[in-house]
This record gives C-alpha cells, sequence and structure tokens, in this order.
C-alpha cells in the first residue's frame, strides 16, 4: 500500500493512493474543514456528491471533500478563511 | 474525439446496465461518472490493499457479473467528471475536473442514472460535524475497510440502519445502538409476506444475526428527538414508544429517514426533444427500488435509447414491479409506530436549509402571512431549497412541514420548491464562460 501526503491548513495529513480527500481526513480525526460562508462547520455528510456539506478548496478550487481523491502535494484549505 | 451515440450519467448499477445494453447495439456509447470508480452506492469500490466488505453472496454475484461484462465491453469512462445539465440548445455539459473545463456533447440520446439519497428529517443538532447520514458512514467504510471510530449512535428507520450496524461489527466497532421509529416485529401482515421475497428476507437475517451476537440494542418504536453538544462528543436524547427518555453519549451519529430519487435539477424524461437528444432516467433517480431493480431498469432504459421508442422488456419490467412490491411491503414494515410524525413538535431554532441557514421557526413566520404562499415563493422569499445542495436534503421536509403549518393553502411539492434548473451541481463561472466561447466557435 503506498502512503503519501498533501496539506490541510498548514498540517501534514497521509493518505492511501485511491483514498478521497473526506476519508483520509476521517482516519486522522478530522470530522469538520473549517466554516462555510454562513458559518456551519463543514462535514462528512452523504458521502455520495449530493448535500454540499463538504466543501473544500482543493489547490484553490471548490471540490467536494467526499468525492474527490487525495493527490500527493495538493493543499485542501477551508472554504472560509476568516475564521481558519 | 467524436461525440457519443448514447451518453449514460452514473456509473452505479442502473448506468452501467445501460451502457452495456445500449452497448450491444453497436453505437458509440460512453459513461460520465464523478468519482474516479465505477460500482455506484451499493458496490463502491475499496481502496487498494483493503478489504472488501463483507456483503451478501447476492450482492457479490451481481456485482461480479456486471462488472465483468462492463470490463468486456470496454465501454470509455470518463471519470472525474460531473454532469451539469442539457443547455437551451440541447447541449449536453459535463465539467471534466480532471482539466477543469466545461465539455459540451451532442449525443443522440442521454441516459440520466444519478441514484438515490437519503432522506433526513431534520432534529436539533443534526447539523453538527460528526453527524453523518448512515449511508454516508457506510459507503466510507466501504472505501476504507475501516469502520468509524468511537462510539457511533445510529437513528431514523429502515433497512439500511441494520446493514450498516452488522458491517460495522463484522469491521470489529459494533454502533452504541440503532434507534428505530418503527416496530418490525409487531407488522406481522408485511412480515409474512416477505417470505415471497427469500434473498431479500434472508439479507436482512444475516445482518440481524450479526446484531443478535454483537449484543446491540435494536431499540425499535423510539426516535432520536435532539442531538447536542457535549465537549468534543454529542449526547443524543432518545424518546421510547412509552415516553420516556433516555440519553447516549457518542462520538458520531448517523441519520437514515429512507431513501429517494437523486433527480433534483434532472432535465425533464422526454422521448423526442425538439431541440436536443432524447432523455431518459434509470435506476433510483427514477424511482428508489433498490439495486436489483436498478440493473434491471438500467437494461430497460439502454434499450429504450438505442430504439427511441417503447420496447419490450417483459422480463425487466417483471422484475422491476416486483422489487416495486418489496419495497412497498419494507415500508410497511418500518412504518413509524408513533403516530406523530416526526415533524411535529421540531422547536423553532431545529435547522431546516442548512445550506441556508434557515429554520423552521423561519418557515413558520413565512407560512403565518396572510396571503398563501407557493412553494416557489417559500424558495424566492425565504431561501429555501435555494442553496448550493438544490434542496436534496430540505426541500421534502420544508413541503412536508408548508403542509403542517398552513393545511388549508394548496399542497407544495419538493419540486415545487426546487424548479428545474441546471446546472445540476455548483460549477465555476470561468469553466463556463470557457465552454461557452467554444460552443460559439462551433456553431
Ligand atoms: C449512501 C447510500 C448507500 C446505499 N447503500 C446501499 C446498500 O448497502 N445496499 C443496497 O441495497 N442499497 C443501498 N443504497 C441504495 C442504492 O441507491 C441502490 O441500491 C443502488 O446503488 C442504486 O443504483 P443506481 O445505479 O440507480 O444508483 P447509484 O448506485 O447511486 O449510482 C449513481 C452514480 O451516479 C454518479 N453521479 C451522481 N450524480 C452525478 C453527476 N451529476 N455527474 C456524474 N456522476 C454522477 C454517482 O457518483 C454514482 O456512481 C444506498 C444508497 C445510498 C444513497
Ligand atoms: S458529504 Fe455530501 S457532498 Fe460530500
Amino acid at each position: 500500500m503506498t502512503e503519501d501526503t498533501f496539506r490541510l491548513m498548514g498540517r501534514t495529513i497521509s493518505f492511501r493512493a485511491g483514498e478521497s480527500i473526506a476519508a483520509a481526513l476521517q482516519a486522522v480525526g478530522v470530522l469538520t474543514y473549517g466554516p462555510d460562508a454562513l458559518g456551519n462547520e463543514t462535514r462528512c455528510f452523504c458521502g455520495i456528491g449530493a448535500c454540499q456539506c463538504c466543501l473544500v478548496r482543493v489547490d484553490g478550487v471548490v471540490r467536494e471533500a467526499c468525492i474527490t481523491l487525495a493527490r500527493p502535494g495538493m493543499s485542501v484549505e477551508p472554504m472560509e478563511r476568516r475564521n481558519a | 474525439m467524436r461525440d457519443p451515440d448514447i451518453l449514460v450519467i452514473g456509473g452505479g448499477p442502473a448506468g452501467m446496465s445501460a451502457a452495456l445494453e445500449a452497448a450491444r447495439s453497436g453505437l458509440a456509447v460512453e459513461l460520465v461518472e464523478q468519482r474516479e470508480s465505477l460500482g455506484g452506492a451499493i458496490y463502491r469500490q475499496p481502496i487498494e490493499g483493503v478489504q472488501v466488505i463483507p456483503q451478501s453472496a447476492g450482492a457479490r454475484g451481481r456485482w461480479a457479473a456486471l462488472s465483468q461484462a462492463f470490463s468486456k465491453a470496454a465501454i470509455p469512462v470518463r471519470f472525474g467528471s460531473v454532469f451539469l445539465g442539457v443547455d437551451g440548445h440541447g447541449y449536453v455539459l459535463v465539467e471534466n475536473r480532471q482539466n477543469g473545463l466545461v465539455e459540451c456533447l451532442s449525443p443522440r440520446a442521454v441516459v440520466l442514472a444519478t441514484g438515490a439519497v437519503e432522506h433526513v428529517h431534520p432534529r436539533p443538532g443534526w447539523q453538527f460535524a460528526g453527524v453523518s447520514t448512515a449511508g454516508g458512514l457506510q459507503v466510507m467504510m466501504k472505501e476504507t475497510g475501516t469502520a468509524p471510530r468511537g462510539s457511533v449512535l445510529l437513528a431514523g428507520s429502515g433497512p439500511l440502519l441494520i446493514a450498516v450496524a452488522a458491517q460495522m461489527a463484522r469491521l470489529g466497532n459494533p454502533p452504541l445502538a440503532i434507534v428505530e421509529s418503527g416496530d418490525p416485529y409487531r407488522r406481522i401482515m408485511p412480515g409474512l409476506s416477505m417470505l415471497g421475497f427469500p434473498k431479500l428476507l434472508a439479507e436482512a437475517l444475516g445482518y440481524l444475526k450479526d446484531i443478535h451476537l454483537h449484543r446491540i440494542p435494536w431499540l425499535r418504536g423510539s426516535r432520536l428527538v435532539r442531538i447536542e453538544r457535549q465537549g468534543e462528543r454529542f449526547s443524543a436524547v432518545v424518546r421510547a414508544g412509552d415516553g420516556s427518555q433516555s440519553t447516549f453519549v457518542c462520538d458520531r451519529i448517523g441519520l437514515h429517514d429512507g431513501i429517494r430519487p437523486n433527480d433534483y435539477g434532472l432535465p425533464q424524461a422526454s422521448s423526442e426533444a425538439a431541440a436536443g437528444p432524447v432523455i431518459l432516467r434509470a435506476g433510483d433517480c427514477r424511482e428508489a427500488l433498490g439495486a436489483i431493480a436498478a440493473e434491471a431498469d438500467g437494461r430497460r432504459a439502454g434499450r429504450l435509447a438505442i430504439q427511441g421508442v417503447a420496447a419490450s422488456a417483459a422480463d425487466d419490467i417483471g422484475k422491476i414491479d416486483r422489487q416495486r412490491r418489496a419495497q412497498a411491503l419494507l415500508a410497511r414494515l418500518f412504518a413509524p409506530v408513533d403516530d406523530r410524525s416526526a415533524l411535529d413538535e421540531l422547536a423553532d431554532d431545529t435547522l431546516l436549509c442548512r445550506c441556508e441557514g434557515k429554520t423552521v421557526g423561519d418557515l413558520r413566520n413565512l407560512c403565518q402571512r396572510v396571503d398563501s404562499l407557493t412553494g416557489r415563493e417559500v424558495k424566492h422569499n425565504g431561501r429555501f431549497a435555494m442553496g448550493a445542495c438544490q434542496g436534496r436534503f430540505c426541500a421534502a421536509n420544508t413541503a412536508a412541514l408548508m403542509a403542517r403549518f398552513k393545511p388549508e393553502a394548496p399542497a407544495s411539492s419538493a419540486a415545487d420548491l426546487t424548479g428545474r434548473r441546471w446546472p445540476v451541481r455548483p460549477v465555476s463561472i470561468g469553466a463556463l464562460v470557457r465552454a461557452a466561447s467554444r460552443d460559439n466557435d462551433t456553431q
């Protein structure tokens, strides 16, 4: 099994090849990815790309953490930076 | 690349069988899937090196046959691609997330097979991080081969809850309890009728055996009424049938109140579009009847897509009818014991629409106006079902609550609130503008 890492708000997160961002974060106990525009906690809810509760910025582009593959070296940031 | 004759959206059992069936005709077929792997919700594939979650023998066999036939047919799949909608000119818009471009395709037929979404009733605290749908916890288990950590409470209603509980137990972390608003043991008639569906029954009994072995409390006739934060954990208040309340302290909560078609924002099915492709729906996004029906329905739609007219597919229709009877039985079996609706007694500050932060009280205020608002007006004035999820998780609840708050007004449906608009999913303006300029170039 290959292990690699990406960055979440400056923190290094390891993941296994083929894993979604949400799965990699759950494995290290991260269940929220910062606040959204309304100040709600983002989180993995439906797991299938439908609810849009898990939105993050992946290298600047808004993506669902539950259906986006983790890739080596990517940077994952919360939707809103103000409280981060 | 030449545009395909038939474009299938969604790589679950319905989409895969539709593509297979359509490809037999020799026409060029392509499949669009937002993820990087096929399988859909039920056959979500594990990452490399991870044990496949033990599924029932029937499900294993169905996946083996379907996936082998699919790879043999060598149908091209656009992975990491999200279907956005069909524009006014009849172009099918697909966001290719690998290169960030929106592609405009003009197939002769489109089969939409976007699956189901879980229904979740609003409960105070359902919006907290750490609260997921039960199916969401399940697909994550299938992907990673690990159960969610800590103590987990499952709540809501239906057979999916016992499946998730059994799978968690098999992976070494049985849930604290399953809170079930129905009580299948008390529903004798539908219970006996399930004997007519031996495969479904065997699957359910397999799950119940694990639940028994691991002594997981199955709290039938009970409801999770409130979730509160308690430091890093949750305290979950459960009300039993006799009105007594108990509190569970837990780390994660999985909610599930049933399943419904993921048809939000999809273009209407059409046999002969004035401009643009024939549009068909297949599987759970047409009618949520589960995996067996989805595969049969995919074949039906695949055949229709080639012919463009009603095809005779008696054996598939028979399969779908049978699964419809099974689902109706299951609904009776798991009918809530408590006559009061889960929507009664919700405190005004309960979040109803998470994307826009709108509460039960906000809706009550809107409904107290003298003139009755339509679903569409509640959306435009109140922002319900206006947000990024397109009402997938609040529109049905909002419509049901509107009927409670103002029973004398004409009833609104979830579709009245959501309307029919593309894009099906949010997309960046930049990507759309680039697609539009290419569209103009080709005209
Ligand atoms: C979370 C969840 C878990 C479930 N677990 C089970 C289970 O364990 N057992 C069971 O019997 N049933 C389960 N179901 C019910 C399930 O809906 C059916 O059994 C079966 O998966 C339906 O097949 P389908 O092909 O219609 O849809 P799905 O299998 O849901 O396939 C739909 C596919 O379309 C893709 N898609 C959706 N929207 C787009 C878009 N805009 N662009 C591109 N691709 C898109 C999705 O990624 C998915 O791969 C579950 C449902 C859900 C929602
Ligand atoms: S968890 Fe629902 S879209 Fe990702």
